[in-house]
């Protein structure tokens, strides 16, 4: 409790009116810059896309013809399988790309955070470059990883097919990654991970530095081991952050575009096992130029998101949403 | 495992002789073998950019790809330089990110300290919308956010992009969550008693004692801002407005591209990247000195 | 002279104001490699028209059509020119984005017949408006290696009698020549065969009508999926996917592709980069079963919020009518060109040199001439995604043929109303 500086009571003079004001109306100020950007700049693509959602519009007409269609929009998505499939794809990438990343980041922080010292830099910063690598420059470089014919990492596994006794544990054949239906959804997860587990490994991070370290130092006194210390002191305190970590996946998962759009060039792979809603919604506004479906799709992934994040809520989230009551 | 017990607290009173010490169980040599085999494998892909720089396009796409520097470099970056003014377009994609970042951290740490901090009427009712604004899926946004720019006339500015981002409901989120399980509700309450005006509670207790999410958000603020495509796609207009990614891109055409420039621009802009980088992870692990004060 | 007299009007306002200012800038959206084409044409356009000042904005080739689509929806924000793509010359069509260039005072009808049959047609929506000047065109051909073929004892023309006769030699010429495909992917064979053979007023997947001409029982849809399945099974294909894709560049430069179907233009790229070690051992003749098609080609057009509509039709004219100007384009970029009289220029007579001094030039005169035309449709970007699907489910063996087509059929249909 010592951290602040003691100060003493200063020169409020004829602030009595205003030390009221400010202490009552603080709150509301300070939250005041993000809700008046959204009323500006967020609450109107949202009206648009919902009136949007109503009518039948091609972007590149002008605003002036848009034909009113009521719900036909929305039974039109209802009854497209091709969405479905997009919305079963983003579904299981969500799952093959979400749970890994935080079984690999929550160990991983976890160990940055208790053993290395002098690691501890160099490491966080290796497993959080890929975060801050361009995508650009992830599309070259996985192609080049993970070309069927020309590919490292087949030639690496090729290579180890070679070798006497393990030999006979890896494929003897070049694996078309990114070409064979049942390969495209974990090879895009795969990269995905890879671009990920570092942001998650930050976020748990932060989270296990508001840890008290007295915490951990009584329960190795009782004779905690790591592993101990780790399932009933870090993981229930750590609730809120993985909470949020989980969430944000969650949100970032079904709305994943970026990979799947690279790694199939646009295509959604080989019997569209890569086509995520996201993608599929921009090529009904982009390429089938069906503005008023895309929204109408934009808002029933809305409504599919809502739902999972309330799921989560109530898994994860009992002290995480709802204020402060719970924590100490 | 079981004879580990040994106290290897974290607190302060550890930290001298923290380091991986030389009692280290066999358990404990593998867990750093898999640290150090899962860098090298996140490492790898990143490697292989700074490789491709310094290779024509021919050797980029060859089998087996060139594993080791190339002398190509200088032809790149004299080929980058001659299609694209591209320091002008790095400075563009600078002046953005900063004014972005420094925004946000001010504007969410102020917001995510109310909601961790304060009891207020339509509290869970606003904090309720906040959250829902994170759901909707942006990539709709084009032309109404478009339309909106026009309105105002602020296309081929960069306002256009740091106005609207100056405020992000994921960061009040993110500081909020922070705020709420790092500093007791006791200290803003004893800033208070001694007087201290609610804007000054800020200053004083907060902002010095949230250094890694600040980092967090901050990092990741300036990350995605310096990556941004989509948004400088709609807004600028001209090769001099242009930011990094989008007049890299410019370099790609269906056939044409020249990978190796490319390349040697892909990774001049992660180079600003990797400085804040630095920077930010070293308030990161400040911050776990920081952590040791309270409680 | 209209220009004149309105630069003249426009000099005289500006006059008051800032002295200097007589000329009227220009703005161009191009994609790269149209950039270079504008690029090389601007010291002879300059000498013609020192008034008009061009200002190039250059974006990759999706950005540009996309930031051209945000622009047009909202009505501002487009260039005085716009360079637009075959691929999405149908889309700017619809609605009034763009100005219809049939009318006074640009009157591009009465340039129609100076330029290839199939051109305008592209570019022209049902009602007759013209909404872009062809510039352009990418006359179809199959290049396949000499040496590869001579190996296996196969003539060239018995690779583009048939297709039945392309698949059956391309299995000697495979087996003669381990380790090598014969195309990079097997779904080509599907979309040449799509676009070739067309019952006139067709389109590609509607007729007339509106009417979806995908079926189970349309025969030029089930011989476009049997070819590109046997070859497929008959393990003849790299699995490239799309041209340009990673694969498919590798495929080129290691030297591993006997044939490829493509428009004229591939050799530039070929002798430039993708296939720099093969010169003289690709040659070219026509598509299989004596067909033509055609591979993408470009359009320019006026979207109607510019404000220098006279300048923009002036410059316009000039990329796409001067014959010289077309000529400067083939030679700068290899862009074949879409006014019939510059292909009687003497630089197609030539040999060319990668193509071992094969006359191939007079090959694609030739079947730029006979490239027929096809009848648009506002769906068929729809249609070309639902089909290509279907086409990779039966590649992959998860549908037969008729249910992968009835299943393309319904979704297609359910698109039309």
């Amino acid at each position: 409790m010592t951290v602040i500086p003691t100060k003493p009571p200063t020169r409020r003079t004829s602030a009595g009116g205003w030390d009221n004001f400010q202490r009552r109306y603080a709150p509301y100020i300070f939250i005041s810059p993000f809700f008046v950007l959204f009323l500006i700049f967020g609450l109107f693509p949202i009206i648009f896309n919902a009136y949007l959602a109503f009518h039948q519009w091609t972007p590149g007409t002008g605003l002036g013809e848009m034909k009113f269609v009521g719900f036909r929009n929305f039974a039109d998505n209802w009854t497209d399988p091709t969405f479905w499939q997009s919305l079963r794809n983003t579904a299981a990438l969500a799952v093959e790309s979400g749970l890994p990343q935080h079984l690999i980041a929550i160990p991983l922080a976890f160990a940055i955070h208790t053993g290395l010292k002098k690691a501890q830099h160099l490491i966080t910063a290796v497993y959080f470059l890929p975060y801050i690598t361009s995508v650009v420059a992830i599309s070259v470089i996985f192609f080049t990883l993970l070309s069927w014919q020309y590919g490292v990492i087949n030639a690496i596994l090729g290579a180890l097919h070679q070798l006497p006794l393990i030999g006979g544990l890896f494929p003897g054949e070049k694996v078309n990654w990114l070409g064979e239906k049942s390969l495209v959804q974990p090879s895009i997860a795969a990269v995905i991970v890879w671009r990920y587990v570092g942001w998650n490994m930050l976020l748990y991070l932060s989270g296990l530095q508001a840890i008290p370290g007295e915490l951990y130092e009584a329960a190795a006194i009782d004779g905690a081991t790591k592993s101990q210390q780790l399932r009933y002191i870090t993981l229930p305190l750590l609730r809120p952050t993985i909470f949020l970590a989980v969430t944000l996946s969650l949100i970032g998962g079904f709305q994943l575009f970026e990979e799947p759009f690279i790694l199939t060039n646009g295509t959604g792979g080989t019997s569209g096992a890569g086509l995520t809603t996201i993608m599929y919604m921009l090529r009904t506004y982009v390429s089938y130029t069906e503005a008023g479906l895309a929204a109408a799709m934009a808002w029933m992934l809305f409504v599919v998101i809502g739902i999972l994040t309330v799921v989560n809520n109530l898994l994860f989230g009992r002290s995480g949403l709802a204020g402060n009551e719970g924590r100490r | 495992m079981t004879s580990a017990p040994a106290p290897k607290p974290l607190s302060k009173a550890a930290r001298p002789a923290a380091g991986i010490s030389g009692r280290a169980p066999l358990s404990r040599l593998g867990a750093i073998a898999l640290l150090a085999f899962g860098g090298l494998l996140t490492l790898l892909p990143f490697y292989f950019m700074f490789i491709f720089a310094t290779h024509p396009r021919q050797e980029i796409f060859s089998i087996p790809p060139p594993v080791w520097f190339g002398d190509h470099l200088g032809a790149n970056y004299d080929s980058l330089l001659s299609r694209i003014p591209f320091w002008r377009n790095l400075w563009n994609s600078l002046y953005l990110s900063v004014l972005t970042t420094g925004t946000t951290l001010f504007f969410c740490s102020l917001g995510g300290f109310a909601f961790a901090m304060y009891d207020f009427k339509g509290k869970n009712f606003l904090f309720g919308s906040l959250l829902t604004t994170l759901l909707i899926p942006s990539s709709l946004n084009i032309v109404p956010y478009a339309l909106i720019m026009q309105a105002l006339g602020w296309i081929d500015t960069p306002r256009a992009l740091w106005i609207p981002g100056m405020a992000s409901a994921f960061g009040i989120f993110l500081m909020r969550q922070y705020i709420g399980s790092a500093i007791p509700k006791e200290l803003v309450e004893a800033a208070r008693i001694d007087g201290a005006s609610e804007f000054t509670t800020y200053r004083k207790v907060i902002v010095p004692l949230t250094g890694p999410a600040m980092a967090t958000l901050g990092l990741v603020t300036f990350v995605q801002s310096w990556n941004n495509f989509l948004g400088p796609l709609i807004i600028f207009r001209s090769a001099e407005t242009y930011t990094a990614p989008l007049a890299l891109r410019t370099l790609q055409s269906i056939a044409n591209t020249d990978w190796g420039a490319l390349m040697c621009g892909v990774v001049l802009t992660v180079i600003p990247l990797l400085i804040i980088f630095a920077f930010a992870s070293k308030r990161l692990i400040e911050g776990l000195t920081a952590g040791a004060v309270k409680g | 002279m209209k220009i004149q007299r309105l630069l003249a009007v426009t000099a005289l306002l500006t006059l008051s104001l800032a002295s200097a200012q007589d000329k009227t800038v220009l703005t161009v959206g191009v994609f790269p490699d149209l950039d270079s084409v504008v690029k090389a044409a601007l010291p002879g356009f300059y000498k013609l028209y020192p008034n008009i000042e061009i200002k190039i904005n250059s974006l990759a080739y999706g950005d540009h059509h996309n930031a051209l689509t945000t622009a047009l929806s909202t009505g501002k924000g487009a260039n005085d020119v716009e360079a637009i793509d075959f691929g999405y010359v149908a889309k700017f069509a619809e609605g009034n984005g763009m100005t219809d260039l049939s009318k006074a005072p640009f009157g591009a009808g009465a340039y129609k017949d100076q330029f290839l049959s199939f051109t305008f047609p592209q570019a022209t929506t049902q009602d007759g408006r013209i909404v872009g000047m062809p510039t352009d065109i990418g006359p179809g051909s199959m290049f396949f290696r000499t040496d590869l073929l001579a190996k296996a004892g196969v003539r060239p023309a018995q690779m583009n009698a048939s297709w039945e006769s392309y698949i059956e030699n391309g299995k000697k010429v495979v087996a003669a020549n381990p380790g090598t495909f014969l195309i990079p992917d097997a779904s080509e064979a599907a979309s040449i065969i799509l676009r070739t053979g067309l019952k006139s007023g067709d389109g590609l997947y509607f007729d007339k009508t509106n009417k979806v001409l995908i079926s189970p029982s349309n025969p030029r849809y089930v011989r476009a999926f049997t070819i590109a399945k046997a070859i497929r099974d008959a393990k003849l294909d790299a699995k490239a996917g799309g041209a340009f894709s990673p694969e498919w560049t590798t495929a080129f430069q290691k030297g591993n592709l006997a044939t490829e179907f493509s428009g004229a233009w591939l050799v530039g790229h070929m002798q430039n980069w993708l296939a720099k070690d093969f010169a003289g051992k690709w040659n070219a003749q026509d598509l299989p079963g004596k067909t033509f098609a055609s591979w993408g080609g470009s359009f320019y057009g006026i979207p109607a919020q510019s404000q220098n509509k006279d300048a923009a039709w002036t410059f316009i004219k000039y990329m796409t009518t001067d014959k010289n100007q077309q000529v400067l384009a083939f030679k700068t970029t290899g862009a074949f060109p879409a006014l019939k009289a510059a292909p009687r220029d003497t630089v197609f007579a030539q040999g060319v040199a990668y193509l071992g001094d094969q006359k191939a030039r007079v090959i694609w005169r030739n079947a730029a001439s006979k490239i027929t035309p096809i009848d648009v449709n506002k769906l068929d970007s729809v249609a070309e995604q639902i089909v290509n699907d279907a086409l990779t489910t039966v590649l992959d063996g998860s549908k037969d043929i008729p249910t992968a087509l009835a299943d393309a059929q319904r979704l297609v249909e359910r698109r039309t109303r």
